[in-house]
Parts: structure tokens; sequence; C-alpha cells
């Protein structure tokens, strides 16, 4: 197998979209949620999201603005700061063996949204041309590929709120296999339609107003948590072989060591135990791992009443008693809920969590739960850590469950 | 105003054009308008103009080729006998 390095990351994020702005957010426990303020927000029961500060004018030409959804424009930039950060990556690269594989829930429910309203909210037929050209799930990968001339697989993972860590565990597999040299490998998502906001406040699932402080009002692992925040954002990784980044010139960010994958198969929305389970002992079977290598957990910790005490116990039944000892960071209480999105940017918390030797914490614990009765680093970061060995967790709707196994780049 | 001025009050103000780089002869496709951003502009010429465009696809290369679609149907619709554009080859995309 081949040691597979992530050399370049490039993050669009509501805590920022640089490396050190999440950062600094996420040690600092500062939230990107937010009272949401639109047009629509007088018809949702609790107008809660965390949004991406970006403009799309700021990157992109009129012309190709128009045929990009946000859920594109944020993909694209990602993959370029990933790429720039990666210092030249794709020179003297085959690019027939270089992929692009996205993870995206919605992907492009901003332009049906719109499509909709004309047809339906207008009574016209006047159809934006490039709907099924900016809707299409694999309308992200596509430009991404495009635009790097990337000629290797370019692939499109749609597993609901697992979708990009599915996306860099396959990517991680192939380049271990040696099948490629290079790839860019996260997700992008872009949930934030009257349509999609309504549809997720019909499942019950989303989090009532704090009316002390909204940008509390995800809570996991918390006895008072109400449900999850829709966030909006993208992260993408350049993936490559170790020895190529260090002969490079570069120093790696982190090292993907290992990947679980494994699917409920029980029920479409409720998680299970036994899944979740299955996918943190595949990944730790996947790296070599014993439970005592690892250092930390970033959980999927959505902060909904039916993930956390489910979580809770899968970590429990696969680490037995170190589950009491090991901290389990749950980042979607300052960032949202970034669906497909989700997996990259908390597998980029993960690595930056690692870099800094710094346990991030679950914010908004104000009331242990003892069906949640992990060391879930409440409210506070811890700091001065030697973390060396992370998993990052991602379930999901649809029952497909992954799990990343990632070191410290050094 | 002529219908190009007319028509490239359209593509700066929407498009964030440069005015010089619009003569007739510039093909969309150099300013990064594609067959089916053509089809879109045809929208906003619509409301721009009055008119109704056929439901025909039709192809237009360049600003030129805009502007005299846009003459012909505002003739047909003044009932001056000119008959509308008939309809030629769909754009071409591939599925």
């Amino acid at each position: 197998m081949t040691r597979v390095a992530v050399s370049g990351i490039g993050v669009v994020s509501p805590l920022g979209d640089t490396l050190a702005a999440v950062y600094e957010q996420a040690v600092a426990g500062r939230s990107g949620v937010h009272r949401l303020e639109t047009a629509f927000s007088h018809r949702l029961v609790a107008p809660l999201a965390a949004t991406a500060r970006f403009d799309g004018t700021a990157h992109f030409e009129p012309p190709k603005l128009r045929m990009l959804d946000r859920v594109s424009q944020f993909a694209l930039v990602c993959a370029h700061q990933a790429v720039d950060a990666a210092a030249d990556p794709l020179s003297g690269l085959d690019r027939s063996r270089a992929g692009v594989f996205v993870g995206t829930g919605m992907a492009g429910t901003l332009t049906s949204d719109d499509g909709y309203q004309t047809l339906y909210g207008e009574a016209s037929d006047r159809i934006k041309p490039y709907t099924v050209l900016m809707g299409m799930h694999n309308a992200p990968a596509g430009w991404i590929g495009i635009e790097h001339a990337l000629r290797g697989p370019n692939l499109t993972y749609s597993t609901a709120c697992s979708s990009s860590a599915v996306a860099i565990g396959e990517a991680w597999r192939r380049v271990a296999a040696g099948e490629l040299d290079l790839a860019l490998a996260g997700g992008s998502e872009a949930p934030l339609s009257f349509g999609s906001l309504k549809a997720w406040e019909a499942l019950h699932t989303l989090a009532a107003i704090d009316a002390a402080d909204p940008s509390a009002s995800c809570k996991p692992f918390s006895k008072d948590r109400s449900g999850m925040v829709l966030g909006e954002g993208a992260a993408m990784l350049v993936l490559e072989p170790w020895d190529r980044a260090v002969a490079r010139g570069v120093r790696p960010l982190g090292e993907v060591i290992g990947y679980g994958l494994a699917t409920d198969a029980a029920h479409i929305t409720r998680p299970s135990v036994e899944g979740q389970a299955a996918a943190l002992q595949a990944a730790l079977e996947s790296a070599g791992l014993s439970v005592d290598a690892v250092d930390a957990i970033n959980a999927h910790g959505t902060g909904t009443q039916a993930n956390d005490p489910v979580e809770t116990a899968a970590i429990k039944t696969v680490f037995g008693k170190r589950a009491q000892t090991i901290p389990v960071s749950a980042t979607k209480a300052v960032h949202g809920h970034l669906l497909g999105a989700a997996g990259a940017l908390e597998c980029v918390l993960s690595l930056l969590a690692m870099q800094h030797g710094v346990a991030l914490p679950t914010m908004h614990r104000a009331l242990p739960d003892p069906a949640c009765d992990l060391d879930c680093v409440p409210n506070v970061a811890r700091r001065g850590l030697d973390i060396r060995t992370m998993l990052s967790s991602s379930f999901a709707f649809g029952g497909t469950n992954a799990v990343l196994a990632l070191r410290r780049g050094d | 105003m002529t219908t190009l001025e007319r028509l490239r009050t359209i593509l700066v103000r929407d498009y964030k054009l440069a005015p010089e780089a619009l003569a007739p002869e510039a093909p969309l496709e150099s300013l990064g308008i594609d067959s089916l951003g053509a089809a879109e502009l045809l929208f906003n010429v619509e409301d721009e103009f009055g008119i109704t465009l056929p439901p025909e696809p039709v192809q237009l290369p360049t600003i030129g080729d805009v502007v005299d679609y846009i003459d012909r149907l505002i003739a047909a619709k003044g009932g001056d006998g000119v008959p509308a554009p008939s309809a030629v080859e769909p754009a071409a995309r591939d599925s």
C-alpha cells in the first residue's frame, strides 16, 4: 500500500475560507450559525443556517457564473485553493492517472428551486437553459475535471451526510493501491434553498432557535439538544503518494491511513449502533490501528435526539473502556451540518486539530446527557495534546456509514 | 437607439462585457456565451424588445445574427409582411 499524503486543502465554510480562519473559529468555539434573514425566513419555523461568506462574482466572470450553481462555485474555488496550496502538484503529472472524487447530497438544489419557482410560482415556461447542467449532481466534479484537465476517474458520491467522507475514502483507496498519482477529493453543498429548508423542516430534524443565543442552537451531546442546523460550503483535498509530495518539496498537512465503510441496511433515517460500530471497526482494521492508538475522534455529532446516543453507544461498542477517555469532538455545533460536504470539512478540522495538538470543543453542551456520556470536550478546547491519529465519522440517512482514519503530517 | 445598441446594453448590464468587444461580427462563443447561453440571452431580449420568440431553437453565432433575428421578429410583429424567421437546426448539444 502506498502512503497517501494530504498535500493541499481548500475550504469555503461558515467558519471562513482559509485554514487559519477555520481553525481559529473552531478552536475558539465561535459559531457560524445565525438567524437566516431571507425573503422566505418568515415561513420557516426556525430560520437558522450556517452560511459561507462567499460571493461568486469575486471568482467568476458573469457568463461563466451563469452556468454554475453555488455548489459548483464552492467546489471550483476550493479545488483551486487546494491545488495552489499543494504547490504545483499537477506539474509533470500523467493526467490520466489523476481523478476527481466529490461528495454532495443535494447538489444543485438552488437551481432546481429556481426552476420550480419559474414553472409553478410564476407560471412561466422560461426555465433556464442551463438548469440541467447546473443542477446535476456531478456538475461540481465535472467542472473541476475540466478546469484542471484531470482525465482519470471523475466520480460523484451521493450518500447523504457521509457523501464526502465516502469521496475521500474512495479516492484514498485508489491512490493507496497505486492506481492514481493524484486525486482531488472532498465535498460541496449549497442546500439553503427555500424548498430544501422546508423539506428538512418537515423531517423534524432541525434545531429550534435558542432564544438567548441563536448561534448556540445546535447542541450536540447536550441533554437539551433539539436538532441540527443546515450549513453550506465545501472542502477539497489534494491526495497524492506521500513520497511524491515529499519529493516535490511539499510538507504534507496530514495523511489518510484508512477508511471504514458499513451500511445499516435497517431504516432509511434511524441510525443504527451496529452500522456505525461496524464502520468504526472497519476504519481501525483498514488503518491497522488498535483502539489505544486512536488519540481523538471527530464525531458525526449532529445534535439530533436520534444520532447522539446511538453514536455514543457505537463508540463504546468499539472502544470499550477507552471510550470513556478518548476526546470526541462534535464540531457541527459551530459550522452547522454541511450534509454532503460535512465529512470533508470535518476531515480538515481533524487534520488541523492534530497539527495544533488540540481537541476541538463540542460547543453549547449545557446539560450532560447520561445517554451521551463520552468525553465530548464540552465547550472549551483542550490544548497541549499530542494527537497523532484521529478518526472522523460521517453517518447518513440511507444508512451509509463512513469513517476516515487520519494521521498528523509528520 | 438601434437594435445593436439595445442589445449591447443588455450584454454590458447582465454579462459585464466590454462595449468595444461587442461588434456585429463578434462570435457569442468568444464572449463566453455558448448556444445555451444564447438561449438564455433571448429571454432578456423578449423583455427588452417586447417581442415573443417562436419556440423553435435557432442558431445565432454572432451578435449581428442576434440583431438580424430581433429585427425580423419586430418587423413580423408590426405586420409589414416580413415573415418570422423559420426554424433552423437545433442548437448543437450533446446529451
